[in-house]
């Protein structure tokens, strides 16, 4: 390694540091100090003539350790950090400390305290420093491709956006046709424009004009440069590692050339087999070849394999004019290796027949939403008329049940937020065209919560749409009548009501998709833990507020309904976000990263999984060696550096490169080797997130406590072993307070709780060893906590008064 | 020879000697063994439950304590027994600081309820045990197509969570019991509906219409008689039948039978040894349907 | 269901309701009336609507539920309990509070004769020696011992017998 030459660089803030710590009894003491060739002093170092300074002492080579002592030290640090990296030097041989916060806020009415307690923070940074071994950063490569999964209208925007950008992108959908859910939607709140708008997502390509939408088959939406679409295809499995995904999937035969089919229809008139179409909820019927409405994506007609006699009758490859019709065509398998995906698999309506009292498995006349906006559709199976499917006629009652499985504890407990607006708009629509129809909406609440969705209630009140508050217990069928009778206690009126209806409109619950379900068992076989779906099965982001559309998974982004049910602008914008997130990921075509992660010694390791197995990132898999051995291994891509590998590893076999237990320990020295002050040393040992920021919270906010105690940060208290606990008392401390992130918010997932349980470990321990177990302590808090941990830190000193000092015997 | 422990509860033994009489001749010919055990009590139905829930839940473990000690199942004929039973059972094996609280109630009586028995209802032992087609077989006197009205009461189904006997918005298992007999089940309005059993002696008028609502339902249905699965669901449409009369001025006259004197009829059983003069509203259009 | 409650000092009624309850509580209800049109007794009479009498607790009128007449009119039928979308245990709740009401005095006269017929005979509904007797002319096996002595140990450790007797000193 050579020689270690330390350059300290003292900030006093503009002047106002030295009205509480002696600096020049801080200059004095930092210059004896062992290896410490240089020792500065200005208003402030993390930018100006500082910075040049420190950057002047690396260039010359008179220091290659760097330690200050710097104000708003996340700030500085970071600037610091550049600077010596451009100086010359490997940037992770700086160490930050921050004696505003830390020591002359927080001691102000006893400043000869807080010099000494300064002094042993300053200590403590240099000894660490000299320990510091460089971090080199590693580059990793990101392919700039990206795959799409789910063609609703969710991913075509998410695909859009990130072809638009130079990206090239592989759009997947699992049905022979684009457009998801929402195409079949007919309209669309708040805007009242049809769903084939919505499939043409906005493109910035140069066919395209400003305007702010136009149906998809004239939005030029599969020309799109980079932008290659598979329908009819699915997803066979998934491999690799962010920034290199390999992607295996399986096209399904369509049995009809994408080149040659003109969509003219003649096939369809020969076909001589005829099923329920499901895309129409069943309302009519299309052959084994078909298209179901005519303005889908592609356009290209289907062959649906399930019910065609094929070579049995092929009638209708007689009768293609261009030859369109292969029925021998094969599955093809593809493999593509991509650089990011984005789910976007959609969801779909809850099963209405499990709940039997509304017998929507036996009665015809009981449908669903979706299956109303076929009916509503102009292109739909009942040319726009709203009929009841018994008897074909036009139905004149109409009851809308909403809550159909949802806010039900037996199935959905989640209000599917968007089902209120469906049911309002659809009976708006359907009061507007045949304002002869009685409709009546029974609810629990109405929920109208966006822009303009009140309007939807208003307008539906104006128009004579009834509404009664209660959620029926069942419907019934008149035998003799046929007419359903929906049975339900009006609780404002509090009267029971038999109502009568033609036909009963139940809003479902809305479900994660089948695809969705799907992709969860293939998505598993990447990573080792369970972070993809939320206990109600949808796609689950990393954190709702600053990540919506990332998951743990680095690179597989996730967006739209899959992640839960919302509204068509809703969507919109989710899918923009994950684009972005997507495209920032691949532009600059490589991760770059630091090596400040996990090491193994594999001398050490020893066959056991615990590593592994506690890892919150799924960072170490166990590899094989030669001797019918495995060890442990740490990808230091899907690494976090939070240490919790090592606070697990029962033989101390892996270590943090830049938290290693010998630099703890002379950093634990340090600051227990000066007291200066009356009172018991206390070590509080703060991991580098909530813990932290209280200590820095309470020095912010000027709280007081006193200056006995001393704090270490460690990046997780997860990377914490019981015999550290024991050391620390050890080295001279009479108190240890352990300070980390709540139990269920540690910002590693684990760390916090791994923690609490080693404090009380170490505490039966303590009491074994005849030492009062309160001396150790764990502590959860969050920033805006400070307060409380002033109090903790004062109350800990009391206690040690109360306790006396402690006595250890030298063991020979 | 399957053997269960016979738990007989109160209103049977007390007032229906007709229902038991067919239960155990129906049982004993289709070769299930019933064990009659000593200390049974009462097994604690609503009127007990609204005085102290403890209370029943404690007096319901016991019973079935004495079913674990004698090693064997307990098989009931009430539905209301049914519910407080099994219920019971499926609250204490579920929640281990429940049984243990229940088992300290207990403590005095020398019994620990173990958790290891299954209370069941009759109907299920015919449909597990000996099954439908085995059933059919066994019927030596098909009933000619006597058009029944299944009547579950509310206690065989519901809380369908706990008793698990059948689908609770669907059940078929009497409908298919009472067709293997050669009767045919007949569909009525709201079948599933409560009877008014239970308020019986303390709103008579709510009971009474409760039970008018369901004579005029099977009635309307065209159902030669009505096949009950609890003694609490005959009374209150045979006795309650003539108090529906005096009270509303409306007459039926439609025999009600429980299940296994159908079941004993089917099974080749003399008319004259089920006691059936007992029923208030008499049988002999039923008895001669059938003959 | 949930049976899983400890011993604990219930120091509110809701607290009380919800220990008698077994750890149910009512207050997931969000008054979607699904009970209420369930219950053949609302359907009968106003006299009775389970939607409202929980809407009364958790207003906190427990007064007027525990002396009214209400919760004496549930038949115990379990409708409720099966549809309720928020797994209320509403037929549970009406026993809890008849619990409530009859520590507190609030006793319809034929349930002091079921308190009393356990008490003394085991069962609700006695079997009279006559139709005991009767048993053998049926063709009946005779009926074996019932277990009042068990039954009273019973009644002696959940104090049941205390209740009852309360009972009896102020009729």
């Amino acid at each position: 390694m050579g020689e270690v030459k330390v350059g300290v660089f003292l900030a006093d803030c503009g002047n106002q540091l030295p009205e509480i710590l002696d600096f020049k009894a801080l200059n004095d003491f930092t210059k004896k100090v062992s290896d410490v060739v240089l020792v500065d002093r200005s208003n402030e170092f993390w930018r100006g003539e500082g910075l040049q300074t420190i950057m002047t002492a690396v260039r010359d080579g008179t220091i290659n350790r760097v330690v200050v002592a710097e104000s708003l030290p996340k700030l500085s640090e970071v600037n610091i950090v550049q600077a010596v990296e451009e100086a010359g030097l490997n940037p992770y041989l700086v160490e930050v400390i921050d004696l505003k916060d830390h020591c002359a806020w927080p001691h102000r009415e006893t400043p000869k305290e807080a010099t000494e307690k300064a002094k042993a923070m300053l200590l403590g940074a240099i000894e660490r420093a000299k320990l510091l071994d460089p971090i080199e950063k590693l580059e990793f490569p990101v392919l700039k491709s990206a795959l799409v999964i789910g063609g609703g209208i969710a991913g075509m925007q998410a695909a859009v956006d990130l072809a638009d950008l130079g990206f090239e992108v592989h759009l997947v959908e699992k049905e022979p046709f684009l457009g998801g859910l929402a195409a079949r939607a007919s309209r669309f709140f708040p805007t009242d424009d049809c769903a084939t708008c919505i499939q043409s997502p906005a493109s910035d390509v140069k066919t395209i004009t400003h305007t702010s939408r136009k149906c998809v088959y004239r939005s030029g939406f599969s020309e799109i440069p980079n932008l290659s679409i598979l329908a009819n295809s699915k997803i066979v499995s998934l491999e690799g590692v962010p920034g290199n995904y390999k992607v295996t999937i399986e096209k399904k035969p369509r049995y009809v050339d994408e080149q040659k089919c003109v969509a003219c229809d003649l096939c369809t008139t020969v076909c001589p087999i005829e099923v329920p179409d499901e895309y129409n909820a069943k309302l009519n019927s299309r052959k084994a070849i078909y298209m179901n409405v005519p303005n889908l994506h592609p356009p290209v007609y289907v062959i649906d394999e399930s019910v065609c006699k094929f070579h049995d009758c092929a009638k209708c490859v007689e009768v293609c004019p261009t030859n369109a019709i292969d029925l021998d065509q094969k599955s093809e398998r593809i493999t593509l290796n991509v650089g990011s995906i984005i789910v976007a698999t959609g969801f779909q309506e809850f099963d209405s027949s499990i709940i039997k009292e509304y017998h929507y498995d036996d009665y015809p006349d009981v449908i669903t939403n979706l299956e109303l906006a076929r009916m509503i559709d102009g292109f739909g199976p009942t040319d726009g008329m709203i009929i009841r499917p018994s008897t074909r006629k036009p139905a004149k009652k109409i009851v809308f049940i909403q809550c159909v499985g949802s806010r039900d504890r037996r199935y959905n407990p989640y209000c599917s937020s968007i089902c209120c607006m469906i049911s309002l708009k659809h009976a708006t629509l359907i009061k507007s065209a045949y304002p002869d129809t009685d409709i009546t909406i029974c609810y629990i609440d109405i929920r109208t919560t966006g822009r303009e969705h009140e309007d939807y209630y208003e307008k539906a009140r104006e128009m004579g749409i009834k509404f009664v508050k209660g959620r029926p217990t069942e419907i019934s069928r008149d035998s003799e009548t046929g007419r359903l009778i929906v049975d339900v206690e009006d609780a404002l009126l509090r009267r029971f009501l038999e109502l009568d209806a033609d036909l009963v409109v139940l809003a479902p619950a809305m479900v994660p998709s089948e695809g969705t379900k799907e992709l969860a068992q293939i998505v598993r076989s990447l990573s080792r833990f369970e972070a993809f779906l939320d206990e109600d099965g949808f796609l689950k982001e990393y954190n709702a507020k600053l990540r919506p559309t990332e998951t743990k998974l680095r690179g597989i982004y996730i967006c739209g309904g899959a992640t839960f049910p919302k509204d068509a602008p809703t969507t919109s914008l989710h899918a923009h976000s994950a684009a972005l997130k997507a495209a920032k990921f691949m532009t600059t075509g490589k991760i770059v990263k630091d090596q400040r992660t996990a090491v193994v010694n594999e001398e050490y390791c020893g066959d056991c999984v615990f590593c592994p197995v506690t890892c919150p990132y799924g960072a170490i898999s166990l590899v094989p060696t030669t001797e019918e051995h495995f060890v442990a291994q740490v990808s230091d891509l899907m690494c976090e550096g939070c240490g919790i590998c090592v606070g697990t590893c029962p033989l101390n076999a892996i270590e943090l490169r830049h938290s290693r237990p010998t630099q703890m320990l002379a950093q634990m020295k340090a600051l227990t080797s000066v007291n200066g002050t009356s009172k018991p040393l206390v070590l509080a040992i703060c991991c580098s997130e909530c813990g932290g920021t209280v200590v820095d919270s309470s020095g912010m906010a000027m709280m007081r406590y006193p200056a006995n105690v001393r704090i270490m940060k460690v990046p997780c208290t997860g990377i914490l072993q019981v015999h550290q606990f024991l050391e620390a008392f050890e080295v001279g401390a009479q108190g240890v307070m352990v300070v980390g992130c709540k139990s269920d918010g540690c910002h590693y997932e684990v760390g916090s709780q791994k923690a609490e349980k080693k404090v009380e470990l170490a505490r039966t321990l303590l009491k074994e060893y005849g030492i009062a177990p309160e001396r150790l302590e764990m502590l959860n808090m969050v920033f805006i906590e400070g307060n409380k941990f002033a109090e903790a830190a004062q109350t800990m000193t009391e206690r040690l008064e109360k306790l006396g000092p402690l006595q250890l015997t030298e063991v020979s | 020879m399957t053997s269960y422990a016979l738990f007989l509860g109160c209103t049977i033994p007390a007032r229906q000697p007709n229902y038991e009489l067919s239960a155990r001749k129906a049982l004993s010919k289709l070769g299930i063994e019933l064990v009659d055990l000593a200390n049974m009590t009462c097994c604690a139905p609503p009127p007990v439950q609204s005085i102290d829930l403890e209370t029943s839940f404690a007096v319901a473990a016991y019973n079935i304590c004495l079913a674990e000690e004698a090693n064997l199942d307990l098989v009931t004929l009430c539905s209301g027994c049914f519910e407080s039973l099994c219920a019971a059972n499926v609250a204490l094996k579920h929640s281990p600081a429940f049984k243990a609280k229940i088992n300290r109630s207990l403590s005095k009586t020398g019994k620990e309820f173990l958790g290891n028995k299954e209370v069941k209802h009759y109907l299920q032992v015919l449909r597990d045990d000996i099954g439908l087609k085995r059933l059919k077989q066994s019927v030596s006197e098909p009933l000619n197509n006597l058009k029944v009205a299944a009547f579950y009461g509310c206690h065989a189904l519901r809380p369908s969570g706990h008793l698990r006997l059948d689908d609770p918005e669907r059940p078929s298992i009497l409908e298919n019991s009472i067709e293997a007999l050669g009767a045919e089940s007949v569909e009525y309005k709201n079948k599933l509906k409560c009877c008014g059993g239970l308020l019986r002696g303390l709103s008579d008028e709510i009971a009474l219409d409760l039970a008018r609502e369901k004579l005029a339902n099977t009635t309307k249905a065209g159902a030669d008689c009505i096949a009950t699965l609890c003694p609490f669901c005959f009374v209150a449409l045979d006795i309650g039948q003539m108090q529906v009369r005096s009270k509303f001025q409306e007459t039926y006259d439609i025999p009600v039978l429980h299940y296994t004197e159908l079941l004993a009829l089917a099974l080749g059983v003399d008319p004259k040894e089920l006691a059936l003069e007992t029923h208030k509203i008499k049988v002999d259009k039923v008895i001669n349907k059938i003959s | 269901m949930n049976y899983g409650s400890e011993e604990k000092l219930a120091s509110t009624f809701a607290e009380e309701l919800r220990q008698r309850m077994l750890g149910e509580t009512i207050t997931l209800c969000y008054q979607c009336g699904t009970c209420a049109s369930s219950c053949p007794v609302a359907k009968i009479t106003p006299s009775f609507n389970p939607r409202e009498v929980i809407k009364l607790l958790l207003l906190g009128e427990k007064d007027e539920v525990i002396s009214g007449e209400a919760i004496w009119l549930c038949c115990s039928c379990y409708n409720c309990d099966e549809r309720c979308p928020q797994k209320v245990a509403i037929p549970l709740a009406m026993f809890a509070l008849r619990n409530i009401a009859f520590k507190e005095g609030y006793i319809p006269d034929i349930y002091s004769e079921f308190a009393s017929a356990i008490y003394d005979n085991g069962r609700i509904v006695t079997i009279s020696k006559f139709v005991e007797k009767k048993r053998p002319t049926l063709g009946l096996p005779p009926l074996q011992p019932t277990g009042v002595d068990a039954i009273r140990k019973i009644l002696s450790a959940t104090e049941f017998d205390k209740l009852q007797l309360k009972k009896e000193e102020t009729s």
